[in-house]
């Protein structure tokens, strides 16, 4: 029985050990490679479209930080050297807590805001075992003006609330194809004190913005924010929707976007209410962003 | 059952699903490593034919940024999702793989980025703590498969990749 039992067994060896062999490796490792989740990543090239965010994150334990100038208005002419005469700065440091979620804090020179921000990724889109076709953050932040209140009648005061605007944001973007990502931004900004009781407190904007990528290194973005409820058109300064066009060179640890914009403003809160040039009267300003990216990861 | 214990070692196949390969690049300006130990790996002990196969994004940098660069710009990840690794051990017999660790010689295609080279590179192989392993240290020229590396970065990315693989098999099908 026993023997029987060896025959049998050692036959069967043979011919499961042929069959095995006749298989291509190749094949099997295939067969062995789990399906995997593909996550689209660099869907751009840094975590501002042109001025407003993208679905990009900083990831966890990296620090950017970020420098951003923008000029005077071409129609300056020679005399201004074509707005180079004047320029307002933003700065920031901003830091991934987790892939999915970052913060940062920043100033800038248009009315001397400090701002606060954290962007959540909420959904990424991916392809392969788990199909998503968009990624979707939600972005918030806190912009306190440091201004000088201007003088008040007698008997009247000025409150710290006044100083406060809220924005939030909902980065809804699709990665298309290598070249090609296209992001539509729903925006709701919040000023708690405005210029005139007919100025906007509560502004609701949408926002598109796309990238096509040149060459690995290089890619021309545009963006433009509408703005359903702006101000009278009688009311001055004259506000328009943003409109921005730009370039992102990328060497290394650091991305260059170089742009033109109507907007003098870098933060939400600045660039989507207030902004006060027209593209057709040449009040555009030259600009760019720099980043630098630390790594502080442990390993 | 005597079929089957000999079967254990000496003939079939060996395989490892979480094999270590890494490539590091040294220059004074910049120390680049990525890793991943993702990749599977097939052993044939009757032939001796040897395989692997790593899936481009299950290799980790620090930098964040270096990854998506590694992905994006010089592998093309979505293009070329796997590198892979066909060859023969060099002179192979079955004893090799119930001794102790020692040299051999693979010679294989290796297949990056689209690009497919044939290489002869040393290696070890055999028992450590009972556990059949194998390992290789070698060097690929990123110019040789392709990938272009432009001049601004030059100087942080070596000429050569020095590429360390460690497998620890297991009877395939266990």
């Amino acid at each position: 029985m026993n023997r029987i039992f060896a025959i049998i067994t050692g036959l069967f060896l043979i011919i499961f050990s042929g069959n095995v062999q006749s298989q291509d490796l190749d094949a099997l490792l295939n067969a062995e490679t789990k399906p995997t989740v593909d996550f689209a990543t660099a869907t751009f090239k840094s975590t501002r479209i042109i001025n407003g965010h993208s679905v990009e994150q900083m990831k966890k334990n990296q620090l950017e930080f970020r420098i951003s100038h923008r000029f005077g208005t071409l129609n300056n002419g020679p005399y201004g050297l074509f707005g180079l005469d004047q320029s307002v700065i933003h700065f920031s440091l901003e830091y991934g807590l987790k892939d999915w979620l970052m913060v940062g804090a920043g100033r800038g020179s248009t009315n001397k805001t400090y701002d606060g921000f954290a962007k959540v990724r909420l959904l990424r889109q991916s392809s392969g075992e788990k199909f998503m076709p968009v990624h979707l953050s939600y972005f918030t932040s806190l912009e306190l003006i440091t201004l000088k209140f201007p003088a008040r009648p007698a008997g009247t005061s000025n409150y710290f609330s006044s100083r406060l605007a809220y924005v939030s944001q909902l980065l809804i973007a699709r990665k298309f194809n290598q070249n090609l990502s296209v992001q539509i931004t729903p925006t709701y900004i919040h000023r708690n004190l405005v210029k005139t009781e007919l100025d906007q407190n509560d502004i609701f904007a949408l926002g598109g913005g796309a990238r096509y990528k040149l060459s690995k290194r290089l890619s021309v973005n545009a963006e433009y924010f509408y703005t359903y409820n702006p101000n009278a058109k009688f009311l001055e300064p004259r506000t328009y929707n943003a409109c921005s066009v730009g370039v992102d060179i990328e060497t290394g640890g650091h991305v260059f976007q170089i742009m033109l914009t109507n907007s003098q403003g870098m933060r939400e809160g600045s660039f989507i209410p207030q902004t006060t040039g027209n593209w057709l009267d040449g009040d555009i300003h030259l600009g760019f962003n720099i980043s630098r990216v630390f790594a502080f990861n442990k390993k | 059952m005597l079929g089957a214990s000999l079967g254990a070692i000496g003939q079939g196949k060996f395989i490892s699903k979480n094999a270590y390969i890494s490539f590091y690049s040294s220059t004074p300006l910049e120390d680049i490593l990525g890793e991943s130990n993702e990749a599977v790996t097939i052993l044939n002990a009757e032939t001796g034919e040897i395989a692997f196969q790593a899936l481009m994004t299950t290799f980790h940098f620090k930098r964040a940024l270096m990854e998506e660069h590694f992905n994006e710009n010089y592998m093309e990840s979505t293009k070329f999702p796997k590198a892979k690794f066909n060859g023969k051990i060099e002179g192979y017999n079955s004893s090799m793989l119930n001794g102790p660790v020692s040299d051999i010689k693979v010679t294989g295609i290796l297949s990056v980025h689209g690009v497919e080279k044939t290489l002869t590179i040393p290696a070890k192989l055999g028992l450590e703590d009972g556990k059949l392993v194998g390992s290789s240290k070698f060097k690929v020229t990123p110019e040789n498969y392709g990938i272009k590396i432009p001049s601004l970065v030059r100087d942080k990315i070596g000429k050569e990749m020095e590429v360390t693989v460690k497998a620890y098999y297991a009877p395939f099908g266990q």
